[in-house]
């Protein structure tokens, strides 16, 4: 039997894969504010003048980056409830796993960016008076902050396409939902197109407003 | 206001400076001079520690630098500070970079900074810049801000950091300006500087700082017409040739 392309099963599939689109979505977000808060932890105690703290914050890093996300995936889902006896839901451990992960990277994005700001900021800061830990609030943060954003839209696209590995601990998300649609059509090569023209809109989405949010940046002033 | 005594300092196997001893006499205005690597902002930046000293005694206002009670943040309130590359806060409108000193360490009310924060900016001429962003203004009205930023903490000195060595040769005179009137107010002022005619007009005291030593040091129409010290001869001679 030959392979007959059917257009009209791609665009069947689209509104079938909102469901799995919105939990996709829910993963990422969450994820990412999560792993926000952790990287910028991690990268500011990177920064940190006490030797123990940076190396804390270095063997997370560097475990992180340094095993696939996958094996973060299954180690978390299947293999932690084994040894503490706890159960959480897959959509829990996805969020928990792409926070964890996203983390890692925010972080070397997080110290990058503090980092850049001029140190005549910190002494500017300091001769008024302020504490380290004001001048870091008030002074290099919310310039960092802007540097960041360009990168952070780089990570939050790769955390995005990341939520389709968490099919694996059964996470109903957008590529899980496209496997469970070819299990009952059969028709992997329509379903899967459809998956891919999903991501490929809502990343394209996204790196779309980071060159608008760019270019504005550049063109305004302060 | 501040007695330096026996300082030195190093930078790893560097000595930068090699024992000064400094007494600046309340509303005094001393200028320092010297060639680059002198360690002239070397002592500077040890008199608000944001260079520690590696040995000797800095006392400011009665207050040793380096005791553990004394409280930095505190010292530093007293010896505001104007960098040569001005270092504004980029993301704070002008009002803002000044207010925040005020608001923050003082815990002054917002309603009370802002009023200070416009009497300074109209002190030194940029009243109409408060809702600027730095960006938006020259060099010498950056320094200008800069000092209303330094001033709006009520120093009892301020400390300047080559203040006009990164303006053009134009902007230079009106942050000088600013600074002249400071000094007929009764400012202390510790100024790093290259411009030997401030230095003359204004300093009650001239310092030559070469090879982390002061070499020599005395009333400014003394100091330039009647140089002693090798070096400042030379060092003045090189100068003079290029004003």
């Amino acid at each position: 039997m030959a392979f007959q392309f059917e257009p009209a099963v791609v665009i069947e599939t689209i509104p079938m894969l909102m469901r799995g689109l919105k939990l996709t979505f829910q993963i990422t977000l969450g994820g990412l504010f999560f792993g926000f808060l952790l990287g910028s932890a991690a990268g500011l105690m990177k920064l940190s003048r006490h030797f123990l703290v940076r190396m804390l914050a270095g063997a997370y890093i560097e475990s992180i980056r340094g095993t696939p996300m996958l094996v973060q995936a299954m180690f978390l889902y299947y293999g932690v409830p084994m040894a503490v006896g706890i159960r959480i839901s897959p959509i829990t451990a996805g969020i928990i796993i792409i926070a964890v992960n996203s983390g890692a990277y925010t972080a070397e994005i997080v110290r990058g960016a503090v980092q850049s700001i001029n140190r005549g900021q910190m002494e500017a800061g300091r001769s008024i008076g302020l504490t380290h830990s004001q001048t870091m609030l008030y002074i290099i943060w919310p310039q960092a902050l802007k540097r960041m954003i360009p990168p952070l839209g780089n990570q939050f696209i790769i955390s995005l396409k990341d939520t389709s590995l968490l099919m694996v601990i059964g996470v109903g998300e957008l590529m899980r939902t496209g496997q469970e649609i070819t299990a009952v059509n059969f028709r992997a090569f329509e379903v899967y197109m459809a998956v891919a023209l999903v991501y490929l809109v809502m990343t394209l989405s996204i790196s779309n407003a980071m060159k608008f949010y760019e270019k504005r940046l550049s063109s305004s002033k302060g | 206001m501040i007695q330096i005594k026996n300082l030195h300092k190093s930078f790893g196997a560097l000595e930068v400076i090699k024992g000064v001893d400094l007494d600046v006499r309340a509303g005094e205005v001393v200028c320092i001079i010297g060639p680059s690597g002198s360690g002239k902002s070397t002592v500077l930046r040890c008199i608000n520690r944001l260079e520690v000293p590696t040995s000797g005694q800095i006392i400011v206002d009665g207050h040793d630098i380096m005791a553990k009670e004394t409280d930095i943040n505190m010292i530093r309130t007293e010896a505001g500070m104007v960098f040569q590359q001005f270092n504004l806060f980029p993301h704070m409108t002008v009002l803002a970079n000044v207010t925040l000193g005020p608001l923050k360490v003082r815990s002054m009310p917002k309603a009370d900074a802002d009023r200070l924060g416009r009497d300074l900016l109209q002190k030194v001429g940029l009243a109409d810049k408060a809702a600027s962003y730095p960006d938006q203004l020259s060099g010498g009205q950056k320094q200008r801000v800069a000092i209303a930023r330094a001033l709006a903490l009520q120093p009892k000195v301020i400390l300047f950091d080559e203040p006009t060595s990164a303006l053009d040769p134009e902007l230079v005179g009106e942050v000088l300006e600013v600074m002249k009137r400071l000094a007929q107010e009764g400012m202390t002022m510790v100024v790093v500087t290259h411009e030997m005619g401030f230095a003359r007009e204004v300093a009650d005291r001239v310092l030559f700082i070469d090879q982390g030593r002061i070499q020599e040091q005395g009333p400014p129409v003394e100091f330039f017409t009647n140089p002693k010290n090798e070096r400042l001869k030379e060092f003045l001679g090189m100068v003079i040739q290029h004003v």
